[in-house]
């Protein structure tokens, strides 16, 4: 015990002394937070686009003014008014606009006539997702092109979808927060843990703590408390300070907080004893340096953080089902957001320690006690 | 556990018999016997790369050997080394102190390894530590001491929990000779102090010679000579050595052939245009040599006579120096070498 405890506290003393470090771990996943939030909000504002209308009729005119109402609306996109179709296409391919909309001289008159009336879109789609966004606001416009007048009644005809929010609202940045914790989860374990051997084994110092009688157990058990602690604390920082940020209310007081702990602990020691069974025999900090980048990217994007599972191929779900980040997100989502207890998250719990025992006893037999 | 060391009343501290390491296909310690006995200050000298560190890592539980047997204090390295681990101090090649902690920190967490009780661990380190000379620093991070404070600081440490045997491996590479004497100081302070088995490698002469009772001499994983520095000595023929550099080589081969037959030359090792000549009376002798060197034809550049010395123990049984250049792949991959000139 006397052994144990020194190692941790050794590792802990070591942390407190790096205070850039301890900036890091807090800051790092915050800043997480507010560029993940704005990369991939999905909303396009601004996007160029060419008009041309060859039609001077009156539904070429209400085509405009829908084109128009999006503009000032929702902002999607901005129009930039040409005469010349041959000059709008280049600017297409020049990368001056998204997209060229040519309104053709008998646009009208088809309409009226019911001959099949056509609207050009030369469309730059190299980038998929922007032009699908275009796409459909010309096309929601051109819906709108032959209603004379806005339906102010429910006409009682019609079939209705009525549908009821179970939990209060939940906007994009909110959703993130499991995410960002998970993040600021992972980050602790890649800087504590395990990577406290490598850096030892780096500088030499390894070398003194191998010639004094303490067993593998002691070792790889201290590393991974000490790294629970501090990753811990940091990750729960992280958590407090992103709840107030993004503004989601702790509703349920102590059983939330403590379900919330238990997850927050739970995913801590299964990261920390899964990197130590990858990276207890690596020598270098720079295998960590890889290893980081590839695991973060393996583990948080298929963890249902940034975009749900049920979206994923099935390869992938499969890959999920044994991520334990995905479990931590669905845990921490469901306390956040549904207002969850203990029991609901229970499943994901019990994944998390079946995980934890499995790589602590990988962890402490893969570990070499020898140079 | 410090009652059942006493209790054994052992002869030798170290035996190690045919011990051999490989490491894919350099033999870094090659089929190696020895014993080292209780109390005696026991030396390994040899070039970088002989196999030194190789060896002491061996003997300190930190490598496990290809085969052979090595029992350190009370047990088998290999069989049960947590408890060799409990008996033996060790000072590393490389510093091993944590640059982020005190030295008092350094210590006393290595104390806690040890499960040695608060209070006689606050005493071994505040005692420990004022004979180092670093009582006034030991709260200071050791990122702030310098390379001697740093390996004083380590001897220091090795020696927290009252070890039977100190092993140190090149206590003192890296160091100006200034501290060099000061390190050297305090080992023959802390083995007149207590009973203590130090053995120690290096590959100073002037450290083997004025520490050791014994000294091993090893070159490429063998034990080519061990005795005590004297008898060493004595080995060699002659009692003095002469140097000759020649102005030109050219007629060394005729030269070196010339004297050989003097009859007060025991031996001649030539080097490009450097004759080494072990002789007896080197300055009665001097004239007559240089008058044999000229009727072969030399001519003489410069002359030097020197008293024996391990260094030439060790070109005697080699026929050639011990030197930094000479090392070689082995200590470049797996001696002490590499990641420490990497790290801070």
């Amino acid at each position: 015990m006397i052994k144990l405890l020194a190692v941790i506290e050794r590792d802990i003393k070591k942390f407190l002394r790096n205070p850039v470090v301890i900036m890091m771990s807090l800051v790092m996943p915050l800043l997480y937070l507010v560029i993940l939030g704005n990369s991939f909000q999905g909303k396009f504002r601004g996007i160029p686009i060419a008009v041309v209308n060859q039609d001077s009729a009156t539904y070429a005119t209400r085509m405009i003014e829908n084109l128009r109402a999006i503009e000032a609306g929702a902002k999607t996109f901005s129009i930039y008014y040409l005469k010349d179709q041959g000059a709008a296409v280049e600017g297409v391919k020049s990368g001056i606009y998204k997209a060229a909309l040519i309104i053709p001289p008998d646009f009208s008159r088809r309409v009226v006539l019911n001959r099949k009336p056509e609207l050009g879109l030369f469309i730059d789609n190299t980038d998929n997702i922007s032009a699908e966004a275009v796409r459909n606001s010309v096309n929601g416009s051109i819906q709108a092109v032959r209603q004379e007048y806005v339906p102010i009644r429910e006409r009682p005809d019609e079939i209705h979808l009525r549908s009821i929010d179970l939990y209060s609202m939940v906007d994009y940045y909110q959703s993130l927060v499991p995410g960002v914790v998970i993040m600021a989860i992972f980050m602790g374990t890649m800087t504590s843990g395990v990577f406290n051997i490598v850096m030892d084994k780096f500088l030499g110092t390894n070398e003194s703590y191998l010639l004094a009688p303490i067993s593998r157990g002691t070792i790889v058990l201290g590393l991974i408390i000490s790294g629970l602690i501090i990753t811990t604390i940091t990750a729960l920082a992280v958590f407090g300070i992103s709840m107030l940020i993004t503004g989601i209310p702790l509703s349920r007081g102590m059983d939330q907080g403590i379900t919330i702990l238990l997850v927050v602990v739970m995913t801590t020691l299964a990261l920390l004893s899964m990197m130590f069974v990858f990276l207890g025999r690596a020598n270098h900090p720079r295998v960590v340096g890889i290893f980081s980048g590839f695991l973060n990217v393996i583990f948080f994007f298929p963890s249902g953080a940034v975009y749900p599972i049920e979206s994923f191929p099935d390869w992938l779900k499969a890959f999920s089902r044994i991520n334990p980040e995905a479990y931590a997100v669905h845990a921490l989502k469901s306390v956040l957001f549904k207002d969850a207890g203990l029991r609901v998250v229970s499943g994901d719990i019990i994944f998390l320690l079946a995980f934890t025992a499995l790589m602590m006893v990988l962890a402490i037999t893969t570990f070499k006690r020898t140079l | 556990m410090q009652a059942v060391a006493v209790n054994m009343q052992k002869q030798n501290s170290i035996e190690v018999s045919s011990l051999t390491k490989k490491f894919a296909d350099i033999t870094a310690v090659d089929d190696v016997s020895f014993t080292v006995a209780e109390g005696e200050f026991f030396g390994f000298l040899g070039p970088n790369g002989a196999g030194k560190t190789t060896l002491i890592r061996i003997l300190t539980t930190l490598l496990k050997p290809t085969s052979g047997k090595a029992v350190v204090s009370c047990c088998d390295v290999s069989k049960d080394p947590e408890n060799v681990r409990r008996r033996i101090g060790v000072v590393p090649q490389a510093m091993t102190s944590d640059m982020d902690l005190t030295g008092y920190e350094n210590m006393d967490i290595y104390g806690r390894f040890y499960s040695i009780p608060n209070k006689q661990r606050q005493e071994k380190i505040k005692y420990l530590l004022e004979v180092v000379g670093l009582a006034n620093r030991a709260g200071d991070l050791v990122a702030t001491y310098s390379g001697g404070m740093r390996r004083r600081l380590e001897i220091a440490r090795a020696l927290v929990h009252t070890p039977e045997i100190l092993f140190l491996d090149e206590p003192t590479l890296g160091l100006d000779p200034q501290s060099r004497r000061v390190v050297w100081g305090f080992l023959e302070k802390f083995r007149k102090d207590i009973t203590l088995t130090v053995f120690l490698t290096t590959h100073y002469m002037e450290e083997a010679e004025s520490l050791c009772d014994r000294v091993a001499i090893i070159d490429a994983g063998k034990i080519i000579a061990l005795d005590s520095p004297e008898k060493l000595k004595a080995q060699i023929p002659g009692n003095d050595i002469i140097f000759i550099t020649l102005a030109d080589a050219s007629y060394m081969d005729a030269i070196k052939a010339a004297i050989e037959k003097i009859p007060f030359v025991h031996k001649v090792q030539a080097q490009e245009e450097v004759l080494r000549i072990y002789v007896d009376s080197g300055a009665q002798n001097l004239a007559s040599l240089l008058e044999h060197v000229k009727a072969a034809g030399g001519t003489v550049g410069s002359v030097g006579i020197h008293q024996q010395t391990l260094e030439d123990v060790f070109i005697h049984f080699t026929g050639k120096g011990i030197r930094e250049e000479e090392a070689k792949k082995v200590s470049f991959l797996i001696g002490a070498g590499v990641p420490r000139t990497l790290g801070r």
